[in-house]
Parts: structure tokens; C-alpha cells; sequence
């Protein structure tokens, strides 16, 4: 006796519908599953009013696409083989010693949009808008957008209206994690060209703990709206602890010897548009500044 | 810290060796480690920094792992052999993973991942008694075990002074370039244990005293990374000329006391029939020396970019005592000719 094939099960809209009508008679078959799974990889939370994505659709499987990532991760993985008999990070001794500025992004070309992130509220259900391109003759890179507060409305959200880039993690042969060490510097040097608004820079280190993920070191960024570029040095001493927005109340002062990313938020609650142009993110050593932390932690209970 | 706090925890440190090195039952010895570990965690955390909590953290969780395979293997060689004895374990399977668990306490390699990242989130006289005090007691313990089986110490050994000196090699933070210097260092140690164990312990005599003058001495110029070791010539020139010869005695070169031990090592290799062995480890010696060379060319043989406009801190008073500084470091330079007497001195 053959085996009942069952090649495609009814979807979950029609057996409920199927339940309704013939609640009493309707005898299903009980090794089957009631419902075919639609979405097998669920990616993250999906708003609702967001549309459903098909992620079947974006997945590109290919193999010169293989190939290319074989190629890419082997030569990481050469280059960081013999760049060990360089010296550290790849370079000599005495160029290390005698690093005082370093340039860390800059935006000459359309491949260097690529090691950052953008995102805004849209993500929550916002209306704010953020895109990223290279300013004229390829020297800078050019974030503009329209910023706006308007919450959403799902009934929770009481506040909105942020704009964001963040610079992607390093990352070393076959996707480690790789931190940026910044421990001969001292303070970050940018060269921005802004609109007037107050924008945040963030600055993100590794950590171990995962309650610590969203621990991010942030200080302010207040650009001039001119046609001058402004120079902005900013004491690693000066950035604050902060979790999600809030600030903690036990400062630390920012070990720079793993940074992950850096970014630049938006987020002054003024409707209307913005742009940043940014022409480089270096670090540099002051020798003439010496403070490791400008926060002082007052005693506030008694010392045990 | 509150000074009784303090106090209490040092005393419980010294509670916690003193036990281990006094007692012959395996479950007293452990709970000597388990004080030492115990009680060296509020030091490391003290700080409150992120990164001191994760020092703290992994370093908890690697020492209470290596306890409870130490006291497994007690239990299994009780199970076996129907005694407690730390000298009578006679059986190889409790010995050898009872050899384990102390290798992971002290980092040997390969079982050594944790010692840099531990080392590098501590400030510096905490990192010195990771260092110096807490691999005593485990040792004691290996060097009271009866060798089972004797290619599983020398190949702990020789992993130990290749990787010590490999990983070693590119790092700009002192306390991870300490931490490979410590394995390599007690890679050296572990491959003697089977054959001479009074070498053993010689050499943990030599390199207590050498890391703790090094430390001592990074702590001084109050430097964490090659780059501010580079402008120590500024606070004090006897230190910073006499620095980079202790550097070199850490990396074995006569005529400083560092190559007291390795000579002694490589000799007692030779007779035992082991001449690959010693050669191995001779040459990883070489990758260890590059880099201490590496940091005594940066401290004396480089004058560091440099504005100072204020005082050069030379001239003004210390801030700290040196007596310690002092006396180890004659100690890590010039015992060389004392080579006869120490190894009469430390014969077990």
C-alpha cells in the first residue's frame, strides 16, 4: 500500500477558514504541521504598517560571489601573516613611535561611503530622511536630509526624529572583529562643514558584558554654518559615558586601545533639513594635554 | 581602597599561598588557590572601570575552571589511588590533568589566551601581583607532583617560549608584552620541572625579581605603551638608563642575571638527551630578546618627540618610593657571579 503523498499542504488561510465552516467535521492529518512556515529566517521586529519583506529575494547566491570572498579573506589573512614581520599594524617601529597624526577616514572615492552605516527614525516608523554621497571632486562626503520629530504612531513612542552615520566595525580576515587602537593619540581632529546644528559624535569600544552593547562614549559637535571648514579637535578625556541616550552615572574615562566605530547623530528636535560635509576623521597627539578624564566621580555614599 | 580593606585582602593573599605551600592534602592546597583567586578579585575591580570588570571577570572564570579540574583530579587520583596525598598522586590520568589545571592557572601556552587581555585591563601594581605572587602557589603544586608523563610538560614547555615570544612580538601595550614575557618565561620553567626542579625554582626566584622590577619600573614613568616609555628619559634618567639592562636580563643575555637560568636550563637539556629540545627553546628565546630589545631601544636609545614647557619632571622631588625598585633591580642585573651560591641556595 503506497504512503498518502501530501506535496503541498493548504495554507494557514485556508484551513482557518476551513475551521470556521467545519468546525465539528473536518478531520486534519495529525503527523502533518498545521501551517506551512511563509518566513523561515525572521531578521528582526517588523514594525506593524511595515510591509513584509521576501528576504528569498535579496539573498544572491553565486559563485563568483564565493569566490571573490575566498579570495578577499585569504589575502587579509596573507597580509596579516606578513605584516607581523613589519611591525605593529603593519608598519615600523619608529614610524609607531613617531606616528603623531593619523588620518582614519577620509572620502576620496565612492568605495569609502561604503564603510559607513546610515540610518534614521524611519527604521522606528519616523518620517526623517538621511542619504549619503560624496561631496564635489570626490574630496568629502556629503550627509544631508530632512530631519523630522513627528513620532510615530504606534502608541508607545513618545519622542522621534534622529539622523544618524556610523562608521562600520573593522573587521580582519574571515570577518574577526578588528578595533581600531588609538592609544599613541589623544584627540580626535575633524574637519566638518556644517549647517549650524548641533550634531553628537559617538564613539563606540569594545566590551565584554552584553548589557555593555549600547555603552557609547558621545560629545558634542557644534558646526559653524559658514562656507569656512572647521577644525574640530576633540580631547578623548572630554567624551562621556552614555547608554541608549542616558547618561551613566559613574563616569569612565574612554580607554581608546579598542574603538569599534565612530558616529555622527542628528538629533537637536528642529524640523527641517540638514547637511554635514565632512572632509576627514583623523586622531592626533597633544602633548600639552594631560587630563585622562573630565569628569570627576564625587563620593556620594560612605566608603566602605 | 579603605586601608583595612586593603590589608585584609593582602593578608588574605599571603593566607591563601602560605596555605598552599604548606599543606600536603590536595583539598587544603585548593583552597589555598581558591583564597588567592578570591581574594585578588576586589584588588582587580577596584577600579570600576569596563574594562578592569572584564579582566576581573575572565580572570574568575579561568582560575575557578582550573580549580575544578584541580580538584577533579584530586578527587579521581582519591578514587584511584585511595589517599590524598599531593606526593603520592602516582596514577598518570589525575597527574596529568591536574598538570592541566595549574597550567591554565599560571597561563602557560596553550592554555594562556586569558593572560594578556586580564593583564592589559589592570593598572600596573595589580597587574605585578598577577604576576609575581600568583603563580607562586600553582607552581609549588607542579613542582610537588611525581612527572607521569614526561612529553606532556615539554610540550607545554616549548608551545610556552614560542608563543610567549611570538605573541609578543607586534603588541605596543606593556602589560599584554608582560603577559607574553610571563609565559615564555614559565615555559622555561615547566620544561626543566621532570628533570631538575631546583631549576624550577631558581628561575621563579630570577623572574619574580626581574618582573617586578619591570613593573616597578613602568609604573614609575607611569607607562602603559611603548609610546610613553619613549619619553621616560624625562622623569628619571638613572632609571631609564638602567631599565633597558634589566629588559635585557628578562631576555636571557649574559652577562646580566637573566641568563643564569637559561644557561642552567639549556645544560640540564643537554644531558638528559634532549639537545632538539633546548635548541627549540633557545631559539624562541631570541623572539622574546627582540622585543625586550625592541622596548630598551625605545626607552634609551630614542629621544621621543617631545614638547615638555613646564619643569622636566627630574628635577623635581619623587613621588614614590624606589627602595624596592633599588634592590631588585641590583638583584635582576648582577647576580650572575653569584651563579655557584644560588644554586646551592635553591637546591631542593
Amino acid at each position: 500500500m503506497s504512503l498518502p503523498t501530501i506535496t503541498r499542504l493548504p495554507s494557514a488561510r485556508l484551513l482557518s477558514s476551513l475551521l470556521l465552516h467545519h468546525q465539528h467535521h473536518l478531520l486534519l492529518p495529525s503527523i502533518a504541521p498545521l501551517t506551512v512556515p511563509t518566513r523561515l529566517i525572521h531578521a528582526e521586529y517588523r514594525r506593524p504598517g511595515k510591509p513584509k519583506e521576501n528576504l528569498w529575494q535579496k539573498i544572491n547566491i553565486d559563485f563568483s560571489k564565493g569566490m571573490k570572498g575566498i579570495k578577499k579573506n585569504f589575502t587579509l589573512l596573507k597580509n596579516e601573516f606578513f605584516d607581523r614581520w613589519v611591525g605593529p599594524e603593519g608598519k615600523p617601529i619608529l614610524e609607531h613611535m613617531l606616528e603623531q597624526n593619523r588620518v582614519v577616514w577620509e572620502f576620496r572615492g565612492p568605495e569609502s561611503l561604503e564603510h559607513w552605516t546610515l540610518s534614521s527614525d524611519r527604521e522606528v516608523g519616523g518620517q526623517s530622511e538621511v542619504y549619503l554621497k560624496l561631496g564635489k571632486n570626490s574630496n568629502t562626503c556629503f550627509l544631508y536630509g530632512t530631519l523630522n520629530c513627528t513620532p510615530p504612531r504606534d502608541g508607545e513612542t513618545r519622542y522621534s526624529g534622529y539622523c544618524t552615520m556610523r562608521s562600520k566595525q573593522p573587521l580582519a580576515s574571515f570577518d574577526r572583529k578588528k578595533h581600531h587602537d588609538w592609544s599613541s593619540f589623544n584627540t580626535l581632529h575633524l574637519r566638518v562643514r556644517g549647517d549650524g546644528r548641533p550634531w553628537m559624535i559617538n564613539l563606540a569600544t569594545e566590551t565584554y558584558f552584553s548589557h555593555q552593547k549600547d555603552d557609547i562614549y558621545s560629545y558634542f559637535l557644534y558646526t559653524r554654518g559658514g562656507p569656512y571648514w572647521q577644525d574640530v579637535k576633540i580631547p578623548f578625556s572630554k567624551f562621556f559615558l552614555a547608554y541608549r541616550g542616558r547618561i551613566h552615572d559613574t563616569q569612565h574615562p574612554l580607554w581608546v586601545d579598542k574603538v569599534n566605530t565612530i558616529g555622527f547623530t542628528l538629533g537637536d528636535k528642529a524640523n527641517g533639513p540638514f547637511q554635514l560635509e565632512i572632509d576627514f576623521i583623523g586622531v592626533c597627539k597633544d602633548y600639552a594635554h594631560t587630563e585622562e578624564c573630565a569628569y570627576e566621580m564625587y563620593k556620594r555614599n560612605p566608603e566602605v | 581602597m579603605n586601608p583595612y580593606v586593603l590589608a585584609t585582602l593582602l593578608f588574605s593573599l599571603g593566607l591563601g599561598t602560605t596555605l598552599t605551600f604548606a599543606s600536603s592534602h590536595w583539598l587544603l592546597a585548593w583552597m589555598g588557590l581558591e583564597i588567592n583567586t578570591l581574594a585578588i578579585i576586589p584588588l582587580m575591580a577596584q577600579h570600576n572601570h569596563p574594562r578592569a570588570i572584564e579582566a576581573t571577570t575572565k580572570y574568575f572564570l579561568t582560575q575557578a575552571t582550573a580549580a575544578a579540574m584541580l580538584l577533579f583530579a584530586s578527587l579521581t587520583n582519591a578514587w584511584l589511588t585511595g589517599q590524598w596525598d599531593i606526593q603520592l598522586m602516582s596514577h598518570p590520568l589525575p597527574t596529568t590533568l591536574a598538570s592541566l589545571a595549574l597550567a591554565l592557572k599560571i597561563g602557560l601556552a596553550p592554555l594562556h589566551t586569558w593572560l594578556p587581555e586580564v593583564l592589559q585591563g589592570l593598572d600596573l601594581p595589580t597587574g605585578l601581583i598577577l604576576s609575581t605572587w600568583q603563580k607562586l602557589a600553582p607552581l609549588t603544586l607542579l613542582l610537588q607532583l611525581q612527572p607521569m608523563n614526561s612529553s606532556l610538560l615539554i610540550i607545554l614547555g616549548l608551545t610556552s617560549t614560542l608563543i610567549g615570544g611570538w605573541g609578543g612580538l607586534n603588541q605596543t601595550q606593556l602589560r599584554k608584552i608582560l603577559a607574553y614575557s610571563s609565559t615564555a618565561h614559565l615555559g622555561w620553567m615547566v620544561l626543566v620541572l621532570q628533570f631538575a626542579p631546583s631549576l624550577t625554582f631558581l628561575t621563579l626566584i630570577i623572574y619574580l625579581t626581574m618582573t617586578f622590577s619591570t613593573f616597578l619600573t613602568f609604573n614609575l614613568n607611569n607607562s602603559t605603551t611603548i609610546n610613553t616609555l619613549a619619553t621616560s628619559w624625562a622623569k628619571a634618567p638613572v632609571i631609564s638608563s638602567l631599565a633597558p639592562l634589566m629588559l635585557l636580563s628578562l631576555g636571557g643575555l649574559p652577562p646580566l642575571t637573566g641568563f643564569m637560568p637559561k644557561w642552567l636550563i639549556l645544560q640540564e637539556l643537554t644531558k638528559q638527551d634532549l639537545a632538539p629540545a633546548a635548541t627549540l627553546a633557545a631559539l624562541s628565546a631570541l623572539l622574546s630578546l627582540y622585543f625586550y630589545l625592541r622596548l630598551s631601544y625605545a626607552m634609551a636609545l630614542t629621544m621621543s618627540p617631545n614638547n615638555l614647557t613646564g619643569t622636566l619632571p627630574w628635577r623635581l622631588l619623587p613621588s614614590q618610593h624606589s627602595l624596592p625598585l633599588a634592590i631588585s633591580m641590583t638583584a635582576s642585573l648582577s647576580l650572575l657571579p653569584l651563579t655557584p651560591a644560588l644554586t646551592a641556595l635553591f637546591t631542593l
